[in-house]
This record gives C-alpha cells, structure tokens and sequence, in this order.
C-alpha cells in the first residue's frame, strides 16, 4: 500500500475531516473564483474596448501643459506648427501600419441642403453665410476613416493615387446627404468659397468674393459604428450631433482644400491691408495638416509615443485612441481595483486558514504519522502523502466554487457596476481628433463574467498554488516531527 | 551476532548536570533467541529499546547491525529492511483494517516480498491467530490482544530477522500474555528470528533464553 493509496484511503475514512476541509475550501475558493472572475472580465472588457477604440493616433498641442503656465512663460514661448516633414517621419516608423494627415475647411452650398438628422421636425435657420459642409482633404487613397471602420463605401469607388496627387475636384459624400439631394456616383455638386470681411463699425459681413468649388461625386459612403450602435444607449444625444456632423463630411484630396483655403486667404488679404501685413510679418502659414497614424497594434502605443515624442516641436504630445479607455472605464476599473484586493486578502487567507485546518487535522493523525516514520518510511513520501490528501480535495472544492465563484461574481459586479455607474459625474467633454463613440455604457455593456477557458486556467493555477502553500506550515511539522516521542 | 550495542551513552541535559538514562551501555544479541531487557519505570529499558530500533539516536557509542554501523546503513534505511518493531500500545492505524496495517510496511520496505502481497499478509495474520474475517475489520474493533497480534504481523511483514517488543504484554490479560510470549518464542526459535522483548515483568523474563537487567542506567546479565 504505497503512499498514494494510503493518501486516497485516508480521504474516504476520514469522512468527516475531509467534508470539513472541503467545506473551507469551497467558501475560501469562491472568494478567489469571484475576484480571478472579476479580473478576468475587466482584463477582457480592457482588451475589447481597446480594440473597438482602435490603434489610432495623433499629434496634438497638449493643453493640460499650456494651461499650467504661468503668463510670463506664455510671454515667452512660441507656439510651432507640426510641419509636413515630420509628420511624414513619424509615419515611416515601424509601428505605423499607414497614416493620412489632413486639411479641412468649411464651405456651404446654395444648391444642396445639408443633412440634419434623420427625424427632424423643424428645419433650424442660421443668418449669415451656410458653413453646413466640411471638406476634409485626403492623402491616404483607400480612405483611412473607411479602413478604420467609421465609414464604409457603399457605392462607387475611392480617390486614385493621381486624383490626390492633381487635386482633381472629386468628391465622397455620405449616402444620406445624397438621398437628401437626389446626388448620384458620377453627378456634381456645387459648394461656394465665400470670403467675407467683418465690419466692426456696423457688425456686419460683407461678402469679399466668391467661386465655386464643383465635385464630381465618386463615391458615397455609410457612417458606420453610428449604425453597430444603433440599438445603443440612451445617452446618445453626443454621437448624434457627431453623426451629423460626419453625414456633411465631403472627403476630397487635400490639394483642393489647400487651393480653395488659399484661395480665402489671398482674397482676404487684398480686402485687409492690415492683417496682410501682419500675416507676412509673422510669417503664418495657413497650411495646417492633421495627422492620423494607425499603428500595427493597439499594444505599440507607449513604445510609438516615446519615439515620436523627441521628434516633435515643444508643447505636443501623442494621443492614443486607448488613452480614452480610462475615462470611460471608471466603474470597470474601480471593479478591476476591488477584486485585486479580495484576491490578494483572499488568498492570504486561505493561506492561513488552510494552513492551521490541516495542521489541526495533522495533529490528530499525529500517531499515525510517526508510524509511518517507526515503519521507516521515507519522510518525504509521508510529506507527499498529506499533500496529495489535501490536493485532491482541494482540486474537487476548486472544482465546484468555480462555478459557484463565477456565478457570485457575476451577481456581485453587476449591481456593484450599477451602482457606480449611477454616481459617476459624466458632464466633463473634451474636443480631440480622436473622441471615441464609445462611452461607459459601452464599456458595462461589453463587461461579462463568463467562464472562459483563461478564466479555468487561472483560477486553478492560482487556487491549487495558494493550498499548496497553504500546506507548508503542516509540512514543516512533520519534518520535525521524532517517531520515538510520539509512540513510546 | 544479528545486533552489537557498543558503549551507549544517553542523557538528558539539566542546566549543567547531564542525567544519564544509558552508561557506556554493551549488549550483544544472536539470532534465533528471545531475549528480555527487565527493569523498572525509569530504567532507560525503553531508551535502549530505542536506540537499537533507531528511534532515537545515541550521544555517544555505536549500534551495529551484522557488524555494519546503523548510522552507516541509515537510521530510516535500517527501520525500514532490518528491524521490525512492536509497541505497548499497538500504534496501529485505526481507519484502516487489519490486513491494510499489515499490508503497510511491505509497499515501505526495500527487501523482496511475494508479488500477492494481500495473501501473504492474510496467512500471516492467520498464522498469528487473526482470522480472515478479523483481518477485514478495522482495527479499532478489535481486541487489545488481537490488536497486539495485528501489530506483530505487521512486525514480521517485511520478513526482518529482528524483532523489537516494547512492553508488548503490558496491556493484557494473563492469558494473552502468555499467548504472545508463545509466539515470540516460536519466532526465535522456529523461524531464526532475534526477538528482543523490553519488559518489567518478571514472568516474561523468566520465559526468555536470556534476560538482562537494567538498573539506573547500568546492564547486567540476569542469570
């Protein structure tokens, strides 16, 4: 009867001292499944809202730094524009998987209407000068915003590499701004440059000049994640006047805005003497380009920012598309803190209170111990035997609060994520190229307990490592323990 | 000789005094005799016990087992392949049968034993008078001499040829005791066995081939 059997036979004779520990382990073990459970979830809603935030990012002026100085410093610094150059060099690092850099501008049109959203109810006039339509200018033929899943081309084609490179007056418009305007692929629209001067005696505009801008259309195109979440959240009022706004875009090659923003400047300066000679004294430039970078993976994000950084002018900084994970993830996150707290006390304790139950039991089974030491038995396999005694019914108390822990986590976080979602202050809103659609609702809604594979593994791992050193203390005992004090 | 106990020595430590429990202790043992250590309560007979069953260690003196220190072979290795050894108080293992405690130190010891281990521990409890439906009960419920006999089936399991019996009647009746010496005796003589049996009762040691007494650590022969 070898140690292994002795260990299996123990089990079974020692009903009652096997249901007792199985019992603590069950409780102690639900208290690691739920918190491993919780982890797991909030590790995998991470994973999944960072995918769905993507891997873009951007070059912006960092105006947390800005406002923290003082008014002498502002006196003294001299703001820099991120010139072509560089943006084309931070596109060529490895970590970029393409890029575009844009430049956008507003025009209106006298012929078609702008799109106002789909249930309007009161058409809205504004006075002066239409503005509704954005031209954004392209460098990146396939449509970086198409490839990045926020449009998709639903008719026609994109730009050819020597449409851009011409600045050949095509256009992509949305689908609905077309249905809107009875616009087909191969049909022309007409927007209007005005320039206009403003008046300061009589606050008025007075127009300047103006020419057409006519666009082939090419293509027509469908707002995308607008429609994923269609059956979305109630808070959506944002993304709706986002919606809009992108439903007006107009993709065109950047040559066209740079032209007709020329076009605006030099007709302004002739009507303004004053602000022309300004102009060339400082030595503006009215070509501001945008940069969008999409790197390889959402995971490159750091090492992409310490590389760029020493390549930009001062003042600015990378933005990350997951760098808004964490303000939308606070319930999640706080969840996140929490459960790592239970797991770490919760495995201390099962440490402990594992420990001293079998020590408890140890010292009862004394006598039986230091027969097996009388009978010559190395100490080692009498170590092995209790180990593997409390191993196996570990392994089945594992088994069963896996599920038990799974289930009381998903019970347990689904009203804790409520609860703190209802308190969490969501009035702060700030402008970035890259504002993500998604918000905390998402973020709760792709929070899910499950029992994933990854989750068995871990909570496993983790559960029969804590037991096995739970019984070092009991181990520690035995070793000590002198065969003749015991049975003579 | 089976067994060589070479100048013992075996105090305990009190502040700066050592009080000896063994004295430059000698003793030799043959095979195929029975043997008695006779002496008091606070004789050292247990420690010596002990000592030769590599329970405990010496502070000084060696033990040696045909000739070859029991250090040398290793205190665990020697427990395991020599010595089998019985108590007073059984030190069975009561959740487990009566064949399962004899079927213990077979799957422990190194020395060869039959491949259907379960029959042999079954004829050898049948030959020490433990019945086949005896040998299936827990030991718990079993009587203190038929625990007794269990415990000395256990002893002869691993087929040592020394036998160590520490008080091994002084919890039973009369007749039991005389029962037991009867296989002790068996033991030596029939089957080659070395049995040393440490008791304070006379009447056991009159029954041995030869009895030794202790007194305040010191051995002498008993004749």
């Amino acid at each position: 009867m070898g140690f292994i059997k002795r260990s299996l036979l123990s089990i079974v004779r020692n009903k009652v001292k096997s249901f007792i520990l199985l019992a603590v382990i069950i409780v102690l073990g639900s208290l690691i499944a739920g918190a491993v459970s919780i982890q797991q979830a909030t590790s995998n809603v991470e994973k999944n809202i960072k995918e769905r935030l993507g891997a873009a990012a951007t070059l912006e002026l960092d105006y947390e730094k800005l406002d923290s100085l003082s008014e002498e410093e502002w006196m003294e610094i001299e703001l820099q524009d991120i010139d072509l150059e560089t943006i084309k060099q931070v596109g060529e690092l490895s970590y970029v998987k393409y890029y575009d850099y844009n430049m956008s501008n507003y025009f209106g049109s006298k012929s078609i209407k702008s799109f106002q959203g789909d249930d309007v109810e009161y058409e809205v006039e504004y006075e002066g000068p239409s503005m509704d339509f954005m031209l954004k200018g392209i460098n990146y033929a396939p449509v970086l915003d198409f490839e990045e899943k926020k449009g998709k081309l639903v008719d026609g084609r994109v730009f050819s590499q020597e449409e851009l490179d011409n600045g050949t007056y095509v256009a992509i418009i949305s689908k609905k701004l077309a249905e809107l305007n009875n616009l087909h692929v191969g049909d022309t629209l007409t927007l209007v440059n005005e320039v206009y001067t403003f008046d300061n005696k009589t606050g008025k505009e007075k127009l300047v000049n103006s020419r057409d801008i006519v666009l082939e259309i090419i293509g027509l195109f469908e707002s995308q994640k607008v429609k994923e979440d269609a059956d979305g959240n109630s808070n959506r009022g944002m993304f709706d006047w986002m919606d809009i706004d992108y439903q007006n875009t107009i993709y065109v090659p950047n040559e066209i805005v740079r032209s007709e923003t020329q076009y605006q400047m030099e007709e302004y300066m002739k009507a303004d003497q004053e602000f022309a000679e300004m102009w060339e004294e400082e030595g503006s430039s009215f070509e501001h380009y945008t940069p969008m970078y999409v790197l390889n993976n959402p995971e490159d994000s750091e090492a992409f920012e310490e590389e760029v950084l020493p390549l930009l002018p001062e003042f600015y900084k990378v933005v990350s598309a997951s760098d808004h994970y964490d303000s939308i993830a606070g319930p999640v996150e706080s969840m996140a803190n929490l459960s790592k707290y239970v797991l770490i006390a919760a495995v201390i304790g099962t440490v402990l209170i594992i420990g001293l139950v079998v020590l408890l039991f140890l010292r009862d089974r004394k006598r039986e111990l230091g027969i097996y030491l009388s009978l010559g038995e190395k100490r080692s396999k009498v170590v092995s035997q209790v180990v593997i005694e409390v191993l196996v019914v570990a392994l089945i108390g594992i088994t069963l609060s896996l599920f038990s822990g799974n289930f009381i986590a998903a019970q347990v976080s689904d009203s804790m994520i409520q609860a703190d979602n209802s308190s969490m202050d969501d009035d702060v809103i700030y402008y970035s190229e890259l504002q993500p659609d998604l918000t905390t609702d998402d973020v709760i809604d792709s929070y899910e307990v499950n029992l994933s594979s990854s989750y068995i593994l871990g909570f496993y791992g983790i559960g029969m490592l804590t037991i096995l050193i739970s019984t070092v203390i009991p181990l520690i005992y035995i070793v000590r323990l002198n065969p003749k004090k015991i049975l003579m | 000789m089976i067994l060589e106990a070479k100048e013992l020595n075996y105090y305990y430590q009190d502040g700066d005094m050592r009080r000896y429990i063994l004295k430059d202790t000698s003793i030799a043992f043959e095979k195929g005799k029975f043997y008695t250590i006779l002496g008091q309560s606070g004789s050292g007979k247990t420690t010596l016990l002990s000592l030769l069953g590599a329970l405990d260690t010496p502070h000084s003196g060696t033990v040696l087992f045909k000739g070859e220190d029991i250090k040398k072979i290793g205190y665990e290795k020697y427990r395991r392949n020599h010595v089998g050894i019985i108590f007073q108080s059984y030190n069975l293992i009561p959740t487990f049968t009566a064949v399962e405690n004899v079927l213990i130190p077979m799957s422990i010891t190194e020395n060869e034993v039959p491949e259907d281990k379960k029959t042999v521990a079954y004829n050898l409890l049948d030959y020490i008078g433990i019945s086949k439906e005896k040998a299936d009960r827990p030991v718990n419920k079993l009587s203190g001499g038929e625990q007794q006999r269990v415990a000395i089936a256990r002893a002869l399991a691993t087929n040592v040829e020394l036998i160590l019996a520490d008080e091994p009647t002084g919890n039973l009746d009369e007749e039991m005791e005389q029962e037991i010496i009867d296989i002790f005796k068996k033991l030596a003589h029939e089957h080659e066995k070395c049995v040393i049996v440490v008791t304070h009762a006379n009447e056991v040691a009159v029954q041995s081939d030869q009895s030794f007494l202790l007194r305040k650590g010191v051995l002498t022969s008993n004749e």
